[in-house]
């Protein structure tokens, strides 16, 4: 701090470039006309996204939507550069893959549609070259000389936590897919993956206090499977459906505080309490519904199919748990006791931190999360199977690992699993839109997991040196 | 170190037998006996030679692998990639056999090989890169499914000679052949343990791995010895599961890791490492095969039996706990 006191780096307009481009790229997007239709005249992309009318004109085949998204990834990082210009130099690189991103989408187009005829591109509007010029632009800016950054904000810092890493491969992985299959752009892929597995990302934030803390629950997968079946019953026998969104909350609870008390109180190993867990809540789901699922929910119920201001539910849901997890857990006295109590228990005991009650909250918030990824699961779809995807909590545990909990307890965050979340379902969608043969969709994936598990240890142990 | 209680891995002769019933294996033994008097006052279907001996059949692959899954747990580690490493067994054995044209006895031989090389990169990573057992046997048990589904792209190999079946469902002096194994395998296995310094060696690694690094155990060729064991066991019991149910299939032994911890944990292994031993890990198998078996036979449903095997496994360990505790306040 005393560093950045005494050698202030000064805001020069240079430092603004970000928030410029990325008026420009949104602006354009939004207002001026992109394509000359003859039959209705110079229309912006957003209108042409709405009227659907320009299929023909390969516009969205070719994944325009990431324009706009990576318009705004340049403004967050504008904004940022403004706020802490000694980091400019680390920012400036991020702001150069949003660029490359502005820029698959024509690599793209104009591979696909140069050989057909130079008259179609002669009827692309304004905007169309705006961008173009404003995504290069984009890229171009990082060779702009900035003074050397002070130790923390360099680009090797930069990438000193999982987090980024993960942030960054996702970025990758967009960019290069994206390439080989322009579709995989497609807002309503990059939505779908969003939305089908947002309720994994809101049960691994639970997960991640639970391993925080040095334990483990295995028993999330039944447990989803059993809140969701609850939620779907009592709604078709009447309860409105605020209610049916509701009880699973307090049940999981239950169940979560039931797990802590045996954890926390009878001091049995959390792997072993949830093992038998697993068994039991599996074996009452079965008995409970004899494998019927569960139809004919009412309209309302829903949840997860609501669009209020047009995003998805699922993703509002995810994104503002995880921003509240995230300050939650940084911020408060329990979060970081959580910490505390992960990195030494023993250390947490004699500053005064009780673990049993500790160990009992974290189990309750944990059963609370399940029970709202169980109604974010069970509102997704018509029927309700009894039936949780398989391994469910192998995905959840692995978001989290992946996502940078150590599971021997004291680190990590709740960004990172959910970042590891998208990545690790991003994946699996981005091996179908490169063909990958369906048989060797796991393999990839462990592949992919181990890699990023040996990334991270790679990282920690040059930090050490 | 310097404790004033006698060293309960020491025994004096005086408590040997006081120790032996209120050991974890010995309640175990108890709870087992009861279990198996109740179940046989319920139905004569259960006690019967042939229904003891046709369970021994099923449970033989979850034996197997407990005992190396004992020896990781003892050191602290665990091995999650055991059901995923007998699939891919299954499968290489099913496709060099079937698809590559190998003669049967070597599509078994690099069946029992590749499982064997799953578990000793298992065991590289961990100690060679540090990479914690539970992430990198996770990571593997993806991979090695994954393999074991690409690799078999959803066929099955079916129609083995008949001397195949032998190990899965022939029989040995009127006992299942692959009891045999599992008998022969538990007695070697648990002197092992008990009475080597291999054993031994592990029982320090799982106390006090530091101390036991600076005491001179070379930790890391045991780490690699046991991941490398565990690999080998599963491909054994991928084998036996061939031959005994005539095919294979890409998903052969989903699951299995969990009902082979439970069985281990159910037998006393405390799951963070340091004690436990082969016959309670042993017993803990009987007596989840016999309590299901046994259940569904006096009529519960096959699904309600995993709510009492789940309940059992709680229960165990809880009132193991308080004997335990009772008894560290009694010495």
């Amino acid at each position: 701090m005393s560093k950045a006191k005494s050698a202030p780096i000064p805001r020069r307009p240079l430092h603004f470039i970000g928030i410029a481009l990325a008026l420009v790229i949104i602006g354009a997007y939004f207002t001026l006309p992109f394509v000359v239709q003859p039959e209705r005249g110079p229309s912006t992309v957003a209108v042409l996204t709405e009227s659907k009318k320009a299929n023909e004109l390969g516009i969205f085949k070719t994944g325009v939507e990431v324009i706009p998204l990576a318009g705004l990834g340049i403004l967050l990082l504008g904004i940022w550069n403004v706020m802490t210009p000694a980091a400019s130099r680390a920012i400036s690189l991020l702001m150069s893959v949003a660029g490359l991103l502005v820029v698959v989408y024509y690599i793209n187009f104009f591979r696909d549609y140069a050989a057909d005829e130079a008259a179609y591109i002669s009827s692309m509007d304004s905007a169309f070259w705006i961008m173009l010029v404003a995504g290069i632009l984009a890229i171009l800016q990082i060779a702009i000389p900035r003074p050397v950054p002070e130790e923390r904000y360099r680009i090797t810092k930069l990438f000193g936590n999982q987090e980024s890493v993960i942030l960054f491969g996702l970025l990758l992985l967009i960019f290069i897919v994206g390439i080989a299959n322009p579709r995989f752009l497609q807002e309503r892929n990059i939505s779908d993956i969003l939305q089908g597995n947002a309720y994994i990302a809101v049960a691994a934030l639970g997960m991640t206090m639970v391993i925080v803390t040095g334990n483990i629950d295995i028993s999330v997968g039944s447990l989803v499977g059993l809140l969701a079946v609850i939620s779907g019953r009592l709604v078709v026998a009447g309860l409105p459906s605020p209610l049916a969104w509701l009880i699973p909350l307090f049940v999981g609870a239950g169940i979560g505080a039931f797990i802590g008390f045996l954890v926390a109180y009878l001091r049995i190993p959390s792997i072993v309490v949830t093992l038998g867990m697993l068994s039991i809540i599996k074996g009452i789901l079965i008995i409970w519904t004899a494998g019927e699922r569960v139809t004919d929910m009412p309209a309302d119920y829903h949840l997860s199919q609501m669009r209020p201001l047009g995003i998805p539910m699922p993703i509002i849901i995810m994104v503002v748990l995880t921003i509240v997890v995230v300050l939650w857990m940084r911020y408060s006295a329990t979060g970081r006791a959580f910490y505390a109590l992960g990195g030494n228990a023993e250390a947490a005991r004699l500053s005064g931190l009780s673990q049993r009650r500790l160990l009992m909250t974290v189990f309750t918030l944990n059963g609370v999360f399940v029970g709202i990824a169980s109604v974010m699961y069970s509102t997704q779809f018509q029927i309700i199977q009894v039936t949780p995807p398989p391994a469910l909590e192998l995905s959840i545990i692995t978001a989290s690992v992946v996502g940078g909990v150590s599971i021997l307890g004291g680190t990590g965050t709740a960004i990172g699993s959910t970042l590891a979340t998208l990545l690790l379902n991003f994946i699996r969608s981005a091996m179908i839109f490169i063909n990958v043969s369906p048989f060797w969709l796991k393999a990839v994936q462990g592949l992919l997991i181990l890699a990023t598990v040996l990334a991270d240890l790679i990282r920690r142990r040059r930090q050490r040196l | 170190m310097q404790e004033t209680r006698t060293d309960p891995r020491n025994p004096t002769v005086h408590d040997k037998l006081r120790r032996l019933l209120i050991s974890q294996e010995g309640v175990l033994f108890l709870i087992m006996l009861v279990s198996v008097l109740f179940l046989a006052t319920r139905t004569d279907k259960f006690l019967t030679v042939d229904n003891l001996l046709q369970q021994g059949r099923f449970m033989a692959e979850v034996g197997l692998i407990a005992i190396p899954m004992t020896y990781i747990i003892i050191t602290g580690g665990i091995d999650l990639s055991v059901g995923s490493i007998l699939g891919l067994t299954a499968i290489v054995l099913g496709w060099t056999w079937q698809e590559l044209g190998f003669p049967l006895e070597l599509a078994i031989i690099t069946g029992i090989t590749s499982g064997t090389i799953a578990g000793f990169v298992n065991g590289l990573f961990i100690v060679r890169v540090g990479v914690p057992p539970l992430i990198m046997t996770l990571a593997t048990l993806a991979l090695y499914r994954g393999l074991a589904e690409g690799i078999s792209e959803a066929r099955s190999a079916r129609g083995y000679p008949e001397w195949f079946f032998q190990l899965g469902q022939g029989e040995l002096l009127g006992i299942p052949t692959q009891l045999w194994l599992l008998i022969i395998a538990v007695i070697i296995f648990a002197i092992v343990l008990a009475r080597t310094r291999l054993g031994r060696a592990l029982y320090a690694i799982g106390n006090n791995e530091t101390g036991a690094r600076f005491s001179g155990l070379t930790v890391n060729r045991h780490l690699l010895f046991i991941y490398t064991f565990s690999g080998f066991m599963s491909a054994v019991a991928g084998y036996i599961f061939v031959s005994r149910v005539s095919t294979t299939r890409s998903d052969m032994g989903t699951g299995i890791e969990l009902d082979v911890i439970a069985a281990v944990v159910l037998g006393g292994t405390s799951i963070f490492g340091g004690t436990g031993s082969i016959p309670g890990a042993i017993i803990g198998v009987v007596l989840i095969q016999l309590l299901k078996n046994g259940l569904v036979l006096t009529g519960v449903t096959s699904d309600a039996t995993i709510v009492v095997i789940g309940s059992v496994l709680i229960f165990a360990i809880l009132v193991n706990n308080f004997i335990q505790s009772r008894r560290n306040e009694g010495d």
